[in-house]
């Protein structure tokens, strides 16, 4: 009998730790013995170069650049796609008309992908709004946000809350649907206004989605790329260090930009392994921090 | 269960077997001639006994990042284009020697290592600033004296000052923008005239001087000074925002006098013009960025060679299907009338048809030509070291100087980085 299990267990899990090796652990090694040579992405002679790839990069200003607009879009994204879909979540958890259509209208931004997405609004930014500055006299809109070294991250942002605020309210929107109604009408009738209700009970109740939503609003900022690359492949130049570099080039397009453009593979390598070390510190302290807040019932 | 698995593993084989029938696939580099590459290619596979698939990656996507992809896919392409010697290093364990092909021998320009032909030109291509005839014409310029930096210069000036009565936007349309995919233009394209304007054909002084990391402060100053002569009279928007086709489509239109571009733009007007747009009649001045040398030739080269994959058990119908659209009137025909290329071989005697093709092939013909040089520079480094110098001066956000330091800058890192890709 408990032999027989063990082959169907190991039938069924076969597929699926075969397929996960396949395409997650075996890249994952072979690419820490790429970040260590001179691999080109093509030939099949290579060089073993120690930790220079690691070293170069910290030498780079593009590189550096990249890291801190990486780490500005994210704080900036991370509040702003979690304070939009929190009261979106609260409007459409209310009382208004047509909250259904409501619900999936503000879903829908997000079935659409990130390339498509990005050419779009390249459109809306480039063509529609400096239009529309330019007839209405808004000079704020006058010149294209994304060819301003100082709004482009904004607007970058803005482009991702539109598609992604929506996704995570449908989180919130689980959540604050199991908080069960007899604790807020107890509450209610104990004389707690809406603002303390929501103080008190609502936002402590939901504390485990906010352990999920922070942490996917944090890697897909961190990781952004395909939006980055099709909005604004990293533009406008700017300086820094005096050096020229791309404003708006995130680590993920400079690492794929590294690797594919230049055909520095190893680098790329190295700088992606250096990414994922950083993304699992911060994701880390950012689940340990979210736990300690959550409530049991 | 073992007969399940031996079923299996021949249809497996089967499917395999089907998708390697004698397919080729060839991987295009020019958009523009993306619809008369597909169109000649249906046709070709009726006759040739096997199927010839054409697709097309660029205008502003990244190439050679895609055949890449296709690689590590196991899905590579039977025929892709390199462009100079950097993509030769990056792929020569795929590419096959074509010394023995009867177009090696009906060209000049095909892309040669060690006396050893490896690849088919795809074109002869030539840039410049292109003009707007008729404007010109009406200002009362002739295109004939601009051949100085201070001649374009004062032309500019008086066109400027005529923007209402020509009823343009501004004087040249020229686009730069890492947003707008532009700085492969920028960074390896223009920046060809630094290496090689004003040389006699295939001088590698500069080159060479480059390949050692070093500039020529004079040559790179008057150059930075031309482009910024250019950068001041374009249309800021475009200049800043605009991609490919606000480029081409301001000069389309008649919103701008000049335009920095290549005669392959000849198919996307022609392709307006059919569709019932007005198309001004053109010409192309050089790159004039002295002002102690004139300059009335234009940059001329093949820039792009089709290779064929070494290692693609379908070399031989590759190498024919190259063969055939040199040695057949019907690949004659699509090379020039249908793509409105200026052809590399000479036993193609048809002319092309568009108006800077035909300034292409005059200047060609009279030999006043210069080569380009960027498939000399390390891999993406014009697009992604020197572009966004460009955009900086295009926003003036730095002096002709400071241009002239970075880029000296950025040219330090040229040695190192060309040892690596060796």
């Amino acid at each position: 009998m408990g032999k027989k299990h063990r082959l169907t267990n190991i039938l069924f899990l076969t597929p699926a730790v075969l397929s996960f090796s396949l395409v997650m652990i075996v890249p994952f090694f072979l690419g820490i013995y790429y970040s260590m040579t001179d691999f080109n992405g093509v030939r099949s002679v290579l060089t073993f170069v120690g930790f220079d790839n690691y070293k170069a990069m910290f030498t780079e200003p593009a590189f550096l650049y990249s890291f801190l607009v990486t780490l500005e879009y994210t704080v900036i994204n991370v509040i702003l796609v979690n304070v939009v879909a929190f009261f979106l979540s609260l409007l459409v958890t209310s009382n208004v008309p047509g909250k259904n259509v409501l619900r999936a209208g503000f879903f829908v931004p997000n079935l659409i992908g990130g390339i498509v997405l990005g050419y779009i609004w390249q459109f809306i930014f480039n063509n529609v709004l400096t239009a529309l500055g330019t007839n209405l006299g808004i000079s704020f809109l006058e010149k294209t946000l994304i060819g301003n070294k100082n709004t482009v991250i904004w607007a970058m942002s803005f482009v991702n809350i539109w598609q992604y605020a929506g996704y995570i309210m449908m989180i919130y929107v689980a959540a604050i649907q199991g908080i069960p109604a007899n604790l807020m009408e107890a509450a209610s009738v104990d004389g707690a206004n809406y603002w303390v209700r929501l103080r008190k009970i609502l936002i402590p109740m939901m504390a485990n989605s906010f352990t999920i939503t922070l942490f996917l609003t944090l890697t897909n900022s961190f990781k952004m790329f395909d939006l980055n690359t099709s909005l604004t492949q990293g533009g406008p130049a700017g300086m820094y260090m005096l050096k020229a570099v791309k404003t708006s080039e995130m680590l993920a397009l400079n690492i794929y930009n590294t690797a594919i453009t230049k055909n520095l593979w190893g680098q790329g390598q190295a700088k992606a392994i250096m990414f994922f070390i950083m993304l699992v510190i911060v994701s880390l302290v950012q689940v340990s921090i979210n736990k300690k807040k959550e409530v049991e019932m | 269960m073992k007969k399940l698995v031996a079923l299996v593993l021949a249809l497996a084989m089967m499917l395999m077997a089907t998708a390697a029938l004698a397919d080729i696939r060839v991987s295009n580099l020019k958009v523009e001639i993306d619809a008369a590459l597909k169109e000649y290619a249906a046709e070709y596979s009726k006759t040739a006994g096997f199927n010839v698939e054409a697709y097309s990656v660029g205008g502003g996507a990244d190439y050679s990042g895609s055949v890449k992809a296709e690689l590590q896919a196991g899905n590579m392409p039977d025929i892709f284009v390199i462009e100079g010697l950097g993509g030769y290093n990056v792929w020569k364990d795929y590419i096959e020697d074509l010394s023995d092909t009867e177009f090696a021998k009906n060209t000049s320009v095909g892309f040669t290592v060690d006396g050893k032909t490896y690849g088919f030109p795809v074109a002869v291509e030539g840039f410049g600033l292109a003009y707007n005839k008729d404007l010109l014409t009406k200002a009362e310029i002739d295109p004939a004296t601009l051949t100085t930096t201070s001649a374009l210069k004062a032309a500019f000036e008086k066109l400027d000052g005529m923007k209402e009565e020509l009823g343009i936007d501004a004087v040249v349309s020229m686009a730069t923008s890492v947003a707008g995919g532009m700085t492969w233009v920028t960074g390896n394209q223009n920046f060809s005239a630094y290496l090689s304007c004003g040389l006699p054909y295939g001088d590698m002084t500069v080159i060479d001087q480059m390949r050692e990391g070093k500039v020529d402060e004079a040559r790179l100053t008057a150059y930075a000074t031309f482009v910024d002569l250019l950068f001041t009279y374009s249309d800021q928007n475009i200049l800043l925002n605009g991609n490919y086709d606000d480029n081409v489509n301001a000069f389309a239109t008649g919103k701008t006098v000049f335009c920095h571009q290549g005669n392959w733009i000849d198919p996307s007007l022609a392709a307006m013009k059919e569709s019932g747009m007005d198309i001004p009649a053109m010409g192309f001045i050089g790159e004039v960025m002295f002002d102690d040398q004139e300059i009335t030739g234009l940059m001329v080269s093949a820039p792009s060679w089709y290779v064929v994959n070494s290692q693609s058990p379908n070399k031989a119908e590759a190498i024919k299907f190259l063969e055939d659209m040199v040695a057949t009137e019907a690949g004659q025909d699509y090379m020039v009338n249908k793509a409105g290329m200026v052809p590399a071989f000479s036993n193609v005697t048809l002319e092309p048809s568009g108006d800077l093709s035909k300034d292409v092939m005059k200047a060609a013909g009279a030999g006043d030509i210069y080569s380009w040089g960027f498939g000399y520079m390390p891999d993406g480094f014009g697009q992604n070291n020197l572009g966004p110098i460009f955009e900086l001066l295009a926003q003036k956000a730095i002096s002709v100087d400071e241009f002239v330091a970075m880029v000296a800058d950025q040219f330090t890192q040229i040695p190192a980085l060309l040892e690596s890709a060796q």
